[in-house]
């Protein structure tokens, strides 16, 4: 038998006999009527009426709440329904620690905003699943709002069906519950119908709740990162807008931006320098300090000009010589003859003491006097014939161990100024002093150099934001979102992606079949080109031209509002600089007027430049590439840029190949090795049949066919119509006035030429004469010119568009599959069996 | 009319049923006990209570609805790994290894969020304990008679764990008197209480004096409780992004029975734990970045401090009695 508490009461409790007394008669009127005993509380909770979803109110209230609850919590006082939503605090404040963690470690603007939409889409997602997923469609098969909430007589908000145990029916009014029934399809003549509405109501929320904590860990991590993905085009569009703005702000009112940057670094450092060591002699740690104050963000070749200068403000051009001369003549002459298979006696004997220099500097009036270089020669004779007397005396004690008196002279006087132990020495104290003539005159060159870094900081900001070769500059996201736009124009698809995304070369067949398919159609492919010109086009709402650009694309030689700046800002400087005495930096940084090659000014103009050549020249090629197929479709034979009616039909098939995989593929080594191809060495010259096309593609007679196939170096025309063809000749008509539509039809052609000059007049030293032009591009030039091949530039971004999609598709799935069984289960739930009397529900 | 109390039984029967306890018994807060009643959550968690949930068995209760709540713990977790991996065996070599870099980071960000949370809730109740002689976590298991589901069945008792303490409004006093038929004196944890919150020895009432003390200090660490985990959990997270974890996720294995790689694996794991944590405290860059780990963990470490402190403060001076009229939560 077990035992319980009652029992173990009832057992330990001490026996007694009862006493028997009659019980009073009960008068149930007389107790009411002089209410002797307590009643229970009346309940004064109400069921909270409104849609599935929180209102404002609700929300706002709800918050006020925890807040309170928080207050009560630390004052010991809360209950436990405000312990409940303090979690709720905790798990929002943990959130956000993790997204501001998080938020420092991401490195651009969208990675750490990201993180708080992160947080935000997890939250928002855990609490829309079940409003989504379970509330709503319950309500809808059933009409009982699983999640109906009430507010208790204490005035607490809580879950009508949190614990099933403990439902509050009586807040709901038999009509109310009725007419719940009545949806619920129960029979209106069972017996109870009310109990039995209730237990079915009960059934549905204890089964739909059980259904939520079933599916919420699956559903929120995928909602959340569906709406992750969802909002990321819309988060970038804005960062992109707000930092493009940034930027145009930055440059319409650099002067104001620049306080920004304004830290007054150099002065501080020459402030440090002038406190430490006001009225020292200028030694070369004091150079040297205030050589680092001042290049601390100069570039090497500035900051060699910039030492120079400073050498020559810093020293008087004289070098004081004084006790502390001769001490450290001294120990650089024991240097000096250390090692030499001297005697430790001939050392002591021939090296003077400190106090025989002295005096003997003050016998030759030597000693407290400033020198100039020159003059170190008195210092170094009369120090050389005093060891000379000296070593002829210890020759004249020691016949026998004399040394060579010779020998000893040249190992004093042959060495250059930095090593001589003379020279040396007197080099190391400049008899220039930090005064206050010359701190002032630091301290005034800080501060102009202050401004110039400040200045120049902001000059860098600018340039960077715009054209940043970094993620998220305006000029990548304009590049992402060409690249993504590209494939989505070209109709490429998932399962095409699929097969092609590991090669880049099948990449390339890929796109040149679509290509090839888009320019048979005339109309596809006005529509193609037009797409890619608007979209390709719009660089320039982006990046004005007339605030910064490449000149060498465009005709415009005005200066843009960025170049104007950097001149203003560098002449400016060098102005002061040259004020300051700093010839040599002025040089260095500014160049002279309109002779800045090479300079600190040239370096940031053409950061920016280079950035929007080499971006825009990708892109130019892309729709070259496709006027050049364009073109090949529709005119084959015509060939009018090289005049290709004389030309035999097997080169013809030949050149048309080898321009297609150039345009859209051929790197910078294909072009410097002016195309090497596998030719046929004995084409039939005599066929001059025309070319023929299928659907774009040329139907080979003779290409493919030859057995033996080489290049052939000598045939130079080859290499000279090929250049022509893909770069020298006009561009259909049809691509001329869609690309001069979108206004740059003058930037395509002006690429092209450039393409058809610089790389077409590069010399290679195997193939000499193939060259359509005599012209000597820099490498730099060359690279920027060729971009990146429209194949390598599909291959990169057919993976990532391949991995969004694949991954949108698998989590996608999933989640509409979950979301549907969810909702279908919840057709089989609150089945009861109808009481006597009535039918199933 | 006399019932005899050999007839009633609020009891269960040990017999009839293999019975761990057959009353609401206080248990010993140890690790033992702790593993046990969390193995038999997570057993009931993933088995016996979603059947009887997703059935709508009239005896499912709130206990059970709460228990169920490691549920969507795990499968969120899970799901939140697959987000970032699952899709990675789609990609191209370099994509999948930038892929899956993240995804190891997050999952090992999943384990010690929950490993942290969980964990760091000690740093408030033992001290606490220490300080005042409460256990704020002292569980205890919970004998349920069900309603039978139809005349036959009989198996109509279910054990849950609690906690004494795990509600405010009624704690489980009775189940912290002393047993006074095993020779316990029926006051002896409340008079060990007040001893430590300086109310005096041998007190008539101890039970009385303490209660609404013990009220007060459980309310205010968990409230510290509450708050202070999520930001030990959040560490957890901050030490799992680190760099240096990439060096293990390289040879990471979960193949015990390749002792070598196994071995290697786990020399890995400590090794890129104490390079993490160092990272994770030191930083790098400049600024708020360079010192976000250690704002977050001096963050964390206060709020525990500071959790201990209030829920230690009040308790040796008098104290609103909350029975009293006026007081907070009751009023008669």
């Amino acid at each position: 038998m077990s035992s319980n508490l009652i029992q173990n009461y009832i057992a330990s409790k001490p026996q007694q006999n009862p006493i028997k007394q009659d019980m009073p008669d009960f008068n149930i009127q007389h107790e009411l009527d002089n209410r002797t005993f307590i009643k229970p509380l009346t309940g004064s909770g109400e069921l909270l009426s409104g849609n599935i979803f929180s209102s404002p109110k609700q929300f706002s209230d709800s918050f006020v709440y925890k807040m309170k609850a928080l207050k009560h919590a630390a004052k010991g006082k809360a209950n436990d329904h405000e312990l409940g939503k303090i979690n709720d605090i905790g798990l929002v404040a943990g959130g956000l620690a993790i997204a501001t963690y998080l938020f420092t470690k991401r490195t651009t603007n969208m990675t750490k905003g990201m993180e708080f939409i992160g947080l935000g889409s997890f939250l928002a997602s855990m609490a829309l699943w079940p409003v989504l997923a379970i509330q709503l469609p319950a309500y809808l098969i059933h009409g009982v709002n699983v999640k109906k909430k009430y507010k208790d007589s204490f005035g607490r908000v809580k879950p009508f069906y949190q614990d099933p145990q403990f439902i509050p029916w009586d807040l709901y009014s038999d009509k109310e519950i009725n007419k719940i029934g009545d949806r619920l399809g129960v029979p209106k003549n069972i017996p109870n119908r009310r109990d039995f509405i209730q237990e079915k109501m009960k059934k549905i929320a204890v089964q739909n709740n059980t259904l939520w904590m079933l599916t919420a860990g699956f559903a929120t991590p995928i909602m959340s990162a569906l709406i992750c993905n969802m909002s990321e085009p819309y988060l970038l569009k804005h960062i992109d807008e707000k930092q493009n703005k940034k930027a145009d702000k930055i440059l319409s009112n650099l002067e104001d931006y620049s306080k920004k940057y304004k830290d007054n670094a150099v002065t501080k450092d020459i402030e440090t320098v002038i406190k430490n060591h006001s009225g020292a002699p200028i030694n070369k740690e004091i150079q040297d300090l205030v050589f680092e104050a001042f290049t601390r963000d100069m570039d090497a070749v500035s900051a060699e000009s910039f030492r120079k200068d400073l050498t020559k403000l810093l020293s008087d051009g004289k070098y004081s010589v004084n006790e502390e001369s001769a001490k450290e003549i001294i120990t650089n002459l024991k240097t000096q003859f250390a090692g030499k298979d001297f005697s430790k006696e001939f050392l002591e004997a021939a090296i003077p003491s400190e106090e025989e220099i002295i005096n003997l500097l003050n016998e030759n009036e030597l000693l407290g006097k400033s020198l100039k270089p020159v003059e170190f020669v008195k210092v170094s004779n009369a120090v050389v014939n005093k060891i000379a007397i000296k070593v002829h005396l210890y020759n004249a004690a020691h016949v026998d161990d004399a040394e060579n008196m010779q020998y000893i002279r040249k190992l004093i006087l042959n060495n250059k100024s930095e090593e001589h132990p003379i020279i040396k020495a007197l080099l190391k104290r400049q008899s220039s002093v930090l005064n206050e003539d010359l701190a002032q005159k630091l301290k005034n060159l800080a501060g102009i150099f202050d401004n110039f870094r400040a200045k120049n900081f902001a000059l860098d900001e600018y340039a960077l934001i715009k054209t940043g070769a970094a993620p998220e500059t305006v000029i990548a996201n304009y590049w992402n979102k060409v690249s993504n736009d590209f494939l989505k124009t070209l109709g490429v698809k998932q399962k095409e992606l699929e097969k092609v995304r590991f090669d880049e070369n099948l990449m390339g067949e890929l796109l040149r079949d679509k290509i090839e398919k888009i320019v048979s159609d005339e109309k596809s492919y006005n529509r193609v080109m037009t797409s890619l010109a608007e979209s390709i086009a719009s660089i320039n709402k982006k990046l004005k031209p007339s605030d910064i650009t490449s000149h060498m694309l465009s005709d415009n030689v005005n200066k843009t509002a960025y170049e104007t700046a950097v001149d203003s800002i560098f002449e400016n400087f060098a102005t002061q600089l040259r004020e300051s005495g700093f010839e040599r930096t002025a040089r260095a940084i500014a160049g002279n007027g309109e002779d800045a090659f090479g300079t600190y000014r040239a370096i940031q103009k053409a950061f920016a430049e280079e950035r929007i050549l080499g971006v825009k020249s990708s892109f130019y090629r892309l729709l070259n590439t496709l006027d050049f197929y364009h073109r090949v479709a529709n005119d084959p034979n015509g060939l009018k840029s090289i005049n290709g009616a004389t030309i035999a039909r097997e080169v013809k098939e030949e050149l048309i190949e080898l321009c297609k995989i150039i345009t859209l593929s051929g790197h910078s080594s294909d072009f410097a090795t002016k195309f090497y191809m596998k030719r046929n060495p004995h084409p039939n010259l005599e066929d001059m049949s025309p070319i023929e096309i299928t659907a774009g593609k040329v139907k080979n007679k003779y290409f493919g066919k030859a057995t033996q196939t080489t290049d052939i170096p000598n045939d130079k025309y080859f290499y000279q119509n090929a250049m022509n063809y893909m770069f020298g000749g006009e561009m259909s008509p049809e691509t001329k006035a869609i690309l001069d539509k979108f206004m740059i039809g003058d930037e395509v052609a002006k690429y092209r030429q450039l393409v058809f000059k610089n790389i077409g007049g590069e010399k290679y030293f195997y193939k000499p004469r193939h060259r359509v032009a005599n012209t000597n591009a820099s490498s730099n030039i060359k690279f920027l010119l060729t971009g990146i091949s429209p194949q390598e530039l599909f291959f990169k971004s057919g993976q990532q568009l391949f991995n969004t999609k694949k991954w949108l598709s698998i989590f996608g799935k999933f989640g509409a599959g979950l979301l549907g069984i969810t909702v279908l289960a919840q057709f089989f739930f609150g089945h009861m069996k109808v009481p006597k009397g009535g039918k199933n529900a | 009319m006399y019932i005899s109390s050999n007839n009633v039984s609020f009891s269960a029967n040990k017999k009839d049923k293999n019975l761990e306890y057959n009353h609401d018994t206080l248990l010993k807060n140890n690790l033992a006990t702790r593993t046990r009643m969390n193995i038999d959550k997570f057993t009931n968690a993933i088995t016996v209570y979603p059947a009887k949930g997703i059935t709508g068995n009239k005896n499912a209760n709130f206990y059970e609805f709460l228990t169920m709540g490691i549920f969507p713990y795990i499968t969120g977790s899970a799901t939140l790994m697959a987000v970032f991996n699952y899709a990675g065996k789609h990609y191209a070599p370099f994509q999948k290894v930038m892929s899956a870099q993240t995804g190891n980071k997050l999952a090992l960000g999943v384990l010690f969020y929950g490993i942290m949370k969980s964990f760091s809730k000690s740093f408030i109740s033992t001290p606490v304990k220490a300080l005042t002689g409460i256990d704020t976590e002292r569980p205890y298991a919970k004998v349920i008679y069900e309603l039978p589901d139809d005349i036959n069945d009989t198996d109509i008792v279910s054990i849950e764990h609690h906690k004494v303490f795990e509600s405010v409004e009624f704690p489980r006093w009775d189940l912290l008197y002393g047993d006074e038929t095993k020779g316990q004196k029926r006051n002896y944890r409340y008079d060990k209480i007040a001893k430590k919150l300086g109310l005096g020895e041998n007190l008539n009432d101890s039970d009385q004096e303490v209660k609404p003390k013990i009220k007060e200090i459980v309310v205010k660490s968990s409230l510290a409780k509450n708050i202070s985990s999520y930001f030990w959990a959040a560490c957890g997270v901050g030490l799992a992004f680190q760099k240096p974890w990439e060096k293990y996720f390289n040879v990471m294995t979960f193949k015990f029975w390749k002792g070598k790689e196994f071995l290697k694996s786990l020399k890995s794991f400590g090794n890129s734990f104490v390079e993490s944590a160092k990272e994770f405290y030191k930083g790098e860059g400049k600024g708020i970045q360079k010192h976000a780990g250690k704002i977050l963990l001096g963050i964390a470490a206060l709020s525990s401090i500071l959790g201990v402190i209030n829920s230690v403060s009040g308790a040796k001076k008098p104290t609103d009695n909350v029975f009293k009229k006026g007081g907070t939560n009751y009023e008669f």
